[in-house]
């Protein structure tokens, strides 16, 4: 599979005492960067792209997210189980402390990864990440994912109508192949979602001080899933991590504000 | 052939063009409930079961939807608790058939069947146990489970209540979702190893199989509209009994359909018409379609095929513009004098093989009296068109209580408790 201007190849790894083959995507060249998707599965974004001109890029796919393979979500039973498979996974590849990044559900177990295993990654990006949960600043995780989905863009970008936006929402052209990607779309959700159900609040706030490594937090300030306050909430719990709150920018980060945000992400991964 | 009346509990005052405006589940605004119109129209369910029971019906059904503006029922083992221990002291013969408790979105599954034993005691016998999944906004939304888990609870919850009901000594259960160290429910149903069990289904082929495989009943409701969608499910439905080595027996099909009856086809339109179509409309038809497939609820393959299988549809996706005219042309509703009522119902329940039909008889904002009539001209001159269907073909009803067909002159005076049986038989 080729992706902008990058090669992306697939390697499928053992875990789970065999109950589990996870598809792990890979591309580039460098130091490894285990990627972890959003909420929706994993789509080669021009971050992805970008990441991949100067890291050797590991994106799996979440469990029951690999297409003809729904039920392996049933694998998993909890989130805890769920880093333990990531971190075998990370082990599997054979990857010695890879940075990480990961994006609003993704962000989530970036987070929780490094704050289980403190010595397993180098490096976190956590953008827009959910994982904690503030009274006076609700999530409306449920509202977007069992609303009518015309509304689902107002929750994820600042700027629903921009190319970007309109891009990252697109069915397939062919409209014999719209069916089954709705379809998988829809699980994906279904599977990322079995570990943020109603709220995705795990007790990661009582973990996040065991993150020991160099962290960004990036975040849209006009978030409309994850509001901006959780910037600060991360960032004062994570010792010595950098918060950058992007103007004019939502939930998906690297959609709304691409370049801005991967200013910042190239920055610090290079720092 | 059985036939029950199935009853829903909705506020009868919903205002005018609410569906316009409003959900009809999960954020149903409360705001609109006016005190003594709420204690009417809960009391009107219960005096309209209690009807139906003295009329003559061989059963009464009720349901089961929190936070919803349709059909105020959040636990239906309430419900028909009041009315098993009503006809059970007027000596009435009734089944009560619960429709169920949903084991798919229940934290507490042993209080299901806890709650179905207590039923099926005090009634010597007489309840049909639903067995639903539930329905997605229920299980997903109002319960807050996540969705994809649904069917797995459902599943276990499903071998943890038939096993609590018939397993003699304590046991510890250690399952995926429920953990306890010592299951001994008191009390436990009469009937042994457990009641009938109807499981109530879209009719999705998972479902279905499922259902046969393990010799339930299965249930369909006429919201889809039948003459849109039955074909195919019905047949579906005895195809797969053939490939399961099951046989045709019309009493494992069970069906719920929605009736208005009145003394001429012109008077039935003009008393009902407009109670159907406020109904659909801001019922049913008010409840967001994304919030009955919440992501996970139904696997990939599942959602494909309904997107690609689009075509006329049934008119759930409808409800909520439904007019008079499509409720009656799909059949969503049948509506007419006595004799157009029973024939329509006799050629779909020939046609589709139903053994056991269930009537709706009370829709949205029908008042009590008009409801009354409905029940009493159903049970007077349409249900005896309809008994005696399946006679001739022999078949027994292994879905149906046991304790009834065990005493075929009711449990009037010779079985109720002392006192009970006093006063009663059919008024």
């Amino acid at each position: 599979m080729t992706a902008g201007t990058v090669d992306v190849r697939d390697e499928t790894v053992e875990v789970w005492d065999g109950r589990l083959r996870l598809r792990v995507k890979v591309a580039g060249d460098g130091p490894p960067l285990v990627y972890f998707h959003p909420l929706s599965g994993l789509a080669w974004e021009s971050l992805l792209d970008q990441l991949a001109q100067r890291h050797t890029v590991y994106a799996p796919e979440h469990p029951g997210t690999t297409p003809g393979e729904p039920q392996a979500i049933a694998q998993v039973h909890t989130f805890t189980e769920l880093l333990l498979v990531y971190e075998e996974t990370i082990r599997a590849l054979g990857l010695e402390n890879p940075a990480a990044a990961g994006e609003s559900f993704g962000g989530m177990v970036a987070a929780d990864l490094a704050a289980t295993f403190p010595r397993l990654l180098s490096k976190l990006v956590l953008a827009a990440p959910l994982g904690l949960w503030r009274d006076d600043a609700p999530i409306p995780l449920m509202q977007m994912v069992a609303g009518p989905p015309e509304e689902l863009p107002k929750y994820l970008f600042a700027h629903p109508d921009s190319d970007a936006a309109r891009a990252a929402m697109a069915l397939p052209a062919d409209p014999a192949l719209i069916p089954a990607a709705i379809a998988q779309r829809t699980w994906n959700v279904g599977c990322t979602t079995k570990f943020a159900w109603p709220i995705a609040d795990h007790g990661l706030g009582r973990r996040l001080h065991r993150i020991r490594v160099p962290t960004l937090v990036l975040w849209g300030r006009e978030d409309a899933l994850v509001p901006a306050a959780y910037a600060a909430e991360f960032g004062s719990r994570i010792a010595g991590s950098q918060v950058e709150v992007i103007d004019d920018c939502g939930h998906a980060v690297a959609v709304d504000q691409p370049e801005r945000a991967w200013t910042a992400i190239s920055k610090f991964l290079d720092g | 052939m059985k036939v029950s009346m199935f009853e829903q509990v909705p506020y009868r005052y919903t205002p005018e063009g609410f569906e316009n405006h409003y959900s009809s589940a999960v954020t149903a605004p409360y705001q609109i409930v006016e005190p003594e119109l709420l204690q009417e129209s809960l009391l009107s369910a219960y005096a309209e079961l209690m009807h139906a029971a003295r009329a003559g019906f061989d059963g009464v059904c009720v349901t089961e939807h929190s936070q919803s503006s349709y059909d105020m029922s959040p636990n239906p083992d309430l419900l028909a608790s009041a009315i098993a221990y009503g006809t059970r002291a007027e000596g009435l013969d009734v089944a009560i058939t619960v429709l169920g408790r949903s084991l798919g979105k229940t934290r507490e599954p042993l209080k299901i069947a806890e709650e179905y034993a207590l039923l099926d005691a005090i009634t010597g016998g007489r309840l049909i146990a639903g067995f639903p999944v539930g329905l997605s906004y229920d299980a997903n939304l109002n319960a807050a489970l996540p969705a994809v888990e649904t069917r797995e609870r459902y599943r276990e919850h499903r071998e943890l209540i038939l096993r609590a009901w018939s397993e003699p000594e304590p046991f510890p259960w250690n399952g995926r979702y429920e953990k306890y160290g010592q299951v001994n429910i008191w009390p436990r149903p009469i009937q042994q190893p457990h009641p009938p069990i109807w499981v109530p289904g879209t009719g999705s082929p998972g479902t279905l199989r499922d259902i046969l495989s393990r010799d339930y009943a299965f249930v369909y409701l006429s919201w889809d509209g039948p003459k849109l969608t039955g074909r195919q499910v019905f047949d579906r439905y005895w195809e797969l009994a053939d490939e399961l080595g099951r046989d045709r027996n019309p009493y494992r099909l069970a069906f719920l359909q929605v009736v208005a009856v009145s003394e001429t086809d012109e008077r039935a339109e003009k008393e009902y018409a407009k109670h159907l179509e406020s109904h659909y409309r801001s019922g049913p038809g008010a409840i967001p379609h994304t919030a009955l497939a919440v992501p996970g609820y139904a696997e990939p393959a599942a959602i494909e095929g309904m997107l690609r299988s689009a075509g006329p549809g049934g008119m759930l996706a409808r409800l909520r513009t439904a007019t008079y005219k499509e409720l009656v042309d799909s059949q969503v509703a049948i509506v007419g004098s006595p004799a157009t009522v029973a024939d329509q119902i006799e050629a779909f329940v020939r046609e589709f093989r139903i053994g056991n039909l269930m009537v709706m008889l009370q829709n949205g904002s029908m008042p009590r009296d008009l409801t009354e009539k409905n029940i009493s001209l159903f049970a007077e001159q349409v249900l005896p068109r309809l008994r005696p269907i399946w006679d001739d073909e022999g078949w027994e009803n292994h879905w149906w209580p046991r304790a009834r067909q065990e005493s075929p002159a009711g449990l009037g005076q010779q079985e109720s408790p002392a006192g009970l049986g006093q006063q009663e038989s059919r008024v």
